[in-house]
């Protein structure tokens, strides 16, 4: 359900100059589960990352008055996702400051597709067991860029990179994945 | 060597980053490199599987309605929805009637101290986005434009002079009477006619009132400054300005739009809103005149927007649309309002 910039648009007009709930209703659906992905990846838990998505969500409805100066509410949504899942590891854990460098990301390679022939579920473990060695960014970059589309400068804002960053990281990841297909498949 | 790159080319065509030339290097490095081929289609399978990710709309029916009963505080302090929009435009409108009142008490006031007139008895009134076409006791046709009203005395083609009272804008065509003078009075200018046909715009609340003459001659007076007349020849337009107080005579110059002439003054009487190099600040509010509409401009830019250009019967969206296609500019509709960003 790629949702255009344009539709977004109206949805946040709507959202901020009529408080329309039904406009909030499809904003939800549209982005929560790329944000519950996005804060599971960082919480590690169903329940935490699904309390973050909702405060993401809530936190958009309540300062709808300025949502209109918002160019890019996915990218606005994404990075209070990221600040409220690390504000939530940092209240779990007292003593240490923790930044997204420090936690654990899990990629899930999703292979469901009837239409897949080269890729079976053996390919699949070998190639997330190869992505596991990958610095944290470096998989986050991955995954939002493959899961949830975004663009580079999305991604580097949300990550707090430069878009140069972004590209390196991306490489990085496929690199890898590449490795893995080279042996599997015989491949220069 | 090749493969690093390849993989690089790949990665940013995955991710939609990749510029024209890397595309092309890619595609001539891929022919050198036939294997390369494989990294392609097992990266976009990888690739593609992002619909699998997304959760069932049951789930997040199911997850949306615990997130509205957590929330809900939030969701009651305003909990007027879309409504707001026509709940608005009802307010603004009584408020335009209220203006209306007491403008017509104001007036009506102001001529009884001034000019000793009994009451006068009968309204005629068009809304917004309507406009009327009445005839008159003495046989005199006007149109009515939108948002204005006409009031008279009953006996009126009785008395020695013929008094009708506007306000906003109206088209008459005076049916001929010689001893018998047929005035139009605004709340700042007064036209007085024999008979003629002409076009007579005062609507509250703008700063200027207006008079055109399309034929015969009509005799024009300021309110408070009831000494000096104006004469005006047909084709020619009279402005008053009620801030600066001045008054300017114009030519009344058609408006060719295609291979058609339009007087702006006078076309609305047969159904065409004519404008001719106006901002779209300043049509503002003959468009929500027109089409019964309000219209909130919030940027800057399209304010000042020029327009020429002619609608018969477009609705207000056709219009806005056909505006588009001149000046670029977002607009929203809702039952009575019009944003445009």
């Amino acid at each position: 359900m790629p949702k255009s910039l344009a539709d977004l648009n109206d949805l946040k007009t709507h959202i901020a100059l009529y408080d329309s709930e039904s406009a909030y209703q499809q904003l939800f659906k549209y982005l929560f589960p790329s944000l519950y992905r996005f804060c599971y990846c960082i919480l590690k838990s169903r329940e935490l990352a699904e309390e973050a998505a909702s405060d993401v969500m809530i936190t958009l409805w309540r300062n709808r008055l300025k949502m209109l100066e918002i160019n890019n509410i996915k990218v606005y949504a994404f990075v209070i996702a990221r600040n409220v899942s690390l504000n939530i590891l940092n209240r779990n854990h007292k003593e240490e400051l923790i930044s997204l460098d420090d936690i654990q990301i899990d990629i899930l390679l999703d292979a469901h597709n009837p239409e897949q022939l080269l890729i079976n579920d053996e390919l699949k473990k070998k190639l997330e067991m190869a992505t596991q060695s990958l610095p944290s960014k470096c998989k986050l970059v991955f995954k939002l860029i493959k899961e949830d589309g975004l663009t580079y400068k999305e991604t580097a804002t949300i990550l707090n990179i430069s878009v140069k960053t972004v590209d390196a990281h991306l490489v990085t990841a496929v690199k890898k994945l590449s490795t893995i297909l080279r042996e599997e498949f015989n491949l220069m | 060597m090749d493969k690093s790159l390849i993989i690089a080319l790949l990665s940013r065509k995955m991710a939609a980053e990749a510029t024209q030339e890397e595309l092309e290097q890619l595609r001539l490095l891929i022919e050198e490199n036939p294997d390369a081929i494989y990294y392609e289609e097992i990266l976009q399978e990888l690739w593609e599987n992002n619909s699998d990710s997304q959760m069932p709309q049951s789930d997040l029916d199911q997850i949306y309605a615990l997130h509205r009963q957590k929330y809900k505080a939030d969701f009651i302090i305003n909990p007027v929805e879309e409504i707001p929009a026509g709940r608005h435009g009802y307010l603004q409108i009584t408020g335009i009637l209220l203006v209306f009142v007491v403008l017509s008490l104001l007036c009506f006031g102001l001529w009884q101290k001034k000019e000793q007139l009994s009451t006068h008895d009968t309204h005629i009134v068009a809304g917004k986005g309507i406009r009327k076409k009445v005839v008159l006791p003495d046989g005199t046709l006007v149109w009515l434009n939108a948002g204005s009203k006409l009031s008279y005395d009953t006996g009126f083609n009785q008395q020695k002079i013929r008094q009708v009272f506007l306000i906003g804008e109206a088209f008459f065509d005076v049916a001929h009477r010689k001893s018998q003078p047929f005035i139009v009075h605004t709340e700042k200018i007064s036209v007085k006619v024999l008979g003629t046909a002409f076009n007579i715009q005062a609507y509250p609340g703008e700063n200027k009132s207006e008079a055109t003459l399309i034929r015969g001659s009509i005799e024009l007076s300021v309110n408070d400054q009831s000494g000096q007349k104006v004469i005006l020849n047909p084709s020619e337009k009279f402005a008053f300005s009620t801030e600066k107080k001045t008054m300017v005579i114009d030519h009344v110059e058609p408006v060719k739009i295609g291979n058609d002439e339009y007087i702006e003054e006078t076309s609305w009487k047969d159904n065409q809103l004519v404008f001719q190099n106006e901002t779209l600040e300043d049509l503002k509010p003959r468009l929500e005149r027109w089409f019964n509409i309000q219209i909130s401009i919030r940027s800057e830019q399209p304010k000042h927007y020029r327009f020429t250009g002619v609608f018969k019967n477009e609705t207000i969206n056709d219009a806005l649309m056909a505006m588009q296609l001149i000046k670029p500019f977002t607009f929203k509709l809702t039952r009575y309002d019009v944003i445009i960003y």
